[in-house]
């Protein structure tokens, strides 16, 4: 454990930690309600966000936050509408949104080094500052996704049903879009643009696999995303491989694992009955 | 929990229009279902009973007209109305268990943010009882049968105490046997709690057996009245395009 030694590597597992709990919380929502092609189209989304912080002079997470936020809206709004499916609006959105960032990014060759590290991320290369601003995001997340757990769990149950119960279910639409907008900007670093999706699926789909209950699958999905950081930074140190890359491949085997596990289990059950 | 029979209706429409974009939905609907009632909505496709149902619940709001439950204008209402839709379609391999599904029948009541306790979850285990689904409580509910899904739906509508039950087309999908098992629980739940039940349906034969009142519809009120008076009207074989049918319904007794 000689790598916990080293400074960088103590705030990158904090960091990773505290992110991946947030990821995982919410991934539960994004497999519970098919929003998996959202998180795609967010995080690449959120490329042109980070292009015109850079490009304006301005702190690039906090832009890409405002950016993600009213491209979520957006998508939202023309949903609920009704005229163009969501999958056309995110198509658009994602499509449009990073062709702007990498169109920024290529005006000036100084950010190329920038726009490969928000693309796969770099945990490693989190700074005392950066921390404490990934930490309120995640916060911002994980607060309301904790107080309004059971009114996100309805939502996408049976939308229909809440409505008739009164819940607001306009207003927690665009809640649990902002808390996708805010996890992904906050993930880039971790994962990256192009792995930060998957961040948002796998954890969720390993809880789902092993959890014969909600509250099973949400600690399955916590625990696996938790050892995902912790043994793809290890991974990251020992081989020298890209950060966000281990991780992601360390959490897409928990998930074959549990597949394997639960394959076995159905297997005895079938033979016992 | 014994609903208490007042004199105003459980359900009163009046003038009631409602239109999606240039598609009319619901052209002057009016209709009165007395407190008590097993009142079932019939009318081919597209003849506004879901429409109808939704501007009930409150999840719409009509372009024109008023709609009341128990005296109070729909969607504000402070009794809680119990809702069992057709069904509900999970993501393949979702772990919500049944018994998690109709506690959220107890969400209304709690109010944002706030945990359920100890006393919900036995509620939760009293309206399971009633359906008889006590035993599968902490199976996965994409495990269970059409029928079975259905009895724990019914328990998600109940376990709120509510007076009024708004079911859209319940039994569609289900066997005969599954439908008539449904009915036969739901006329049984009626009598024992005084509720009034609104059933949107396709199953005219069903309807026939258990329903007092029938209302027909067709973006209007093309027939009202009871099952015998509206499943061999004049109204019915327009509306379905077809000549009425001898449906075999014994009489049934006014609201209790």
């Amino acid at each position: 454990m000689e790598f916990l030694s080293y400074g960088f590597m103590q705030r990158a597992l904090l960091t990773g930690t505290v992110l991946g709990v947030t990821c995982a919380l919410l991934a539960v929502f994004v497999v519970l309600r098919r929003m998996a092609f959202i998180g795609v189209g967010l995080s690449h989304a959120a490329l042109g966000g980070v292009a015109l912080g850079l490009t304006l002079g301005v702190p690039p997470l906090p832009a890409a936050a405002v950016f993600g936020m009213a491209i979520a809206w957006v998508i939202g709004w023309i949903t609920r509408r009704g005229e163009v499916s969501a999958d056309t609006a995110i198509g658009i959105f994602f499509s449009t949104a990073m062709a702007l960032g990498v169109a920024l990014m290529s005006l000036s060759p100084a950010y190329r080094q920038d726009l490969l590290g928000y693309l796969f991320g770099n945990i490693l290369s989190v700074g005392p500052k950066d921390l404490g601003l990934l930490l309120l995001l995640s916060a911002a997340s994980v607060g309301p996704l904790v107080v309004f757990f059971k009114e996100f769990l309805f939502l996408g149950v049976d939308e229909e049903a809440a409505k008739a119960a009164g819940l607001p279910t306009g207003l927690l639409n665009h809640l649990l879009l902002t808390i996708m907008a805010v996890t992904i900007v906050a993930s880039m670093k971790l994962v990256g643009i192009v792995l930060v999706s998957a961040f948002l699926v796998i954890p969720a789909a390993t809880g789902q696999t092993l959890a014969e209950s909600v509250r099973g699958m949400v600690l399955w999905s916590l625990g696996s995303a938790v050892l995902s950081v912790f043994l793809g930074l290890w991974a990251s140190w020992l081989w020298n491989l890209p950060s966000g890359a281990s991780i992601v491949l360390v959490s897409a085997a928990l998930f074959f694992l549990a597949y394997a596990v639960r394959a076995r289990r159905q297997r005895r059950k079938g033979a016992g009955s | 929990m014994r609903c208490a029979l007042g004199p105003s209706p459980a359900v009163e429409v009046e003038d009631v229009w409602y239109a999606y974009g240039p598609r009319s939905a619901l052209e002057g609907v009016t209709l009165q279902v007395p407190a008590g009632a097993f009142a079932a909505v019939i009318g081919p496709n597209g003849a506004g009973k879901s429409t109808l149902l939704r501007l009930l619940l409150g999840i719409e709001r009509p372009q024109r007209g008023r709609l009341t439950i128990f005296g109070e204008p729909a969607g504000k209402v402070s009794h809680p109305i119990g809702y069992v839709p057709q069904g509900i379609r999970l993501p393949r391999g979702f772990p919500l268990s049944v018994g998690d599904l109709v506690l959220m029948g107890r969400y209304p009541t709690l109010g944002l943010g706030r945990r359920p306790s100890r006393k919900d979850r036995e509620r939760v285990e009293e309206a399971l009882e009633q359906v008889g689904m006590l035993p599968l409580i902490r199976r996965r509910f994409e495990d269970l049968s059409g029928g079975q899904q259905q009895r724990v739906l019914i328990a998600r509508a109940l376990v709120g105490d509510p007076c009024l039950l708004v079911l859209d087309e319940p039994t569609a999908g289900l066997d005969p046997a599954a439908r008539a098992a449904f009915y036969a629980m739901v006329c049984d739940l009626q009598r024992a709690r005084g509720l009034t039940l609104l059933c949107a349906s396709h199953d005219l034969e069903d309807v026939a057996q258990h329903a007092q009142i029938v209302i027909l519809l067709d973006r209007r009120v093309q027939a009202i009245g009871s099952p015998s008076e509206v499943l061999e009207s004049r109204a019915l074989a327009q509306v379905y395009r077809f000549p009425p049918a001898h449906h075999h319904h014994p009489e049934k007794e006014g609201p209790a």
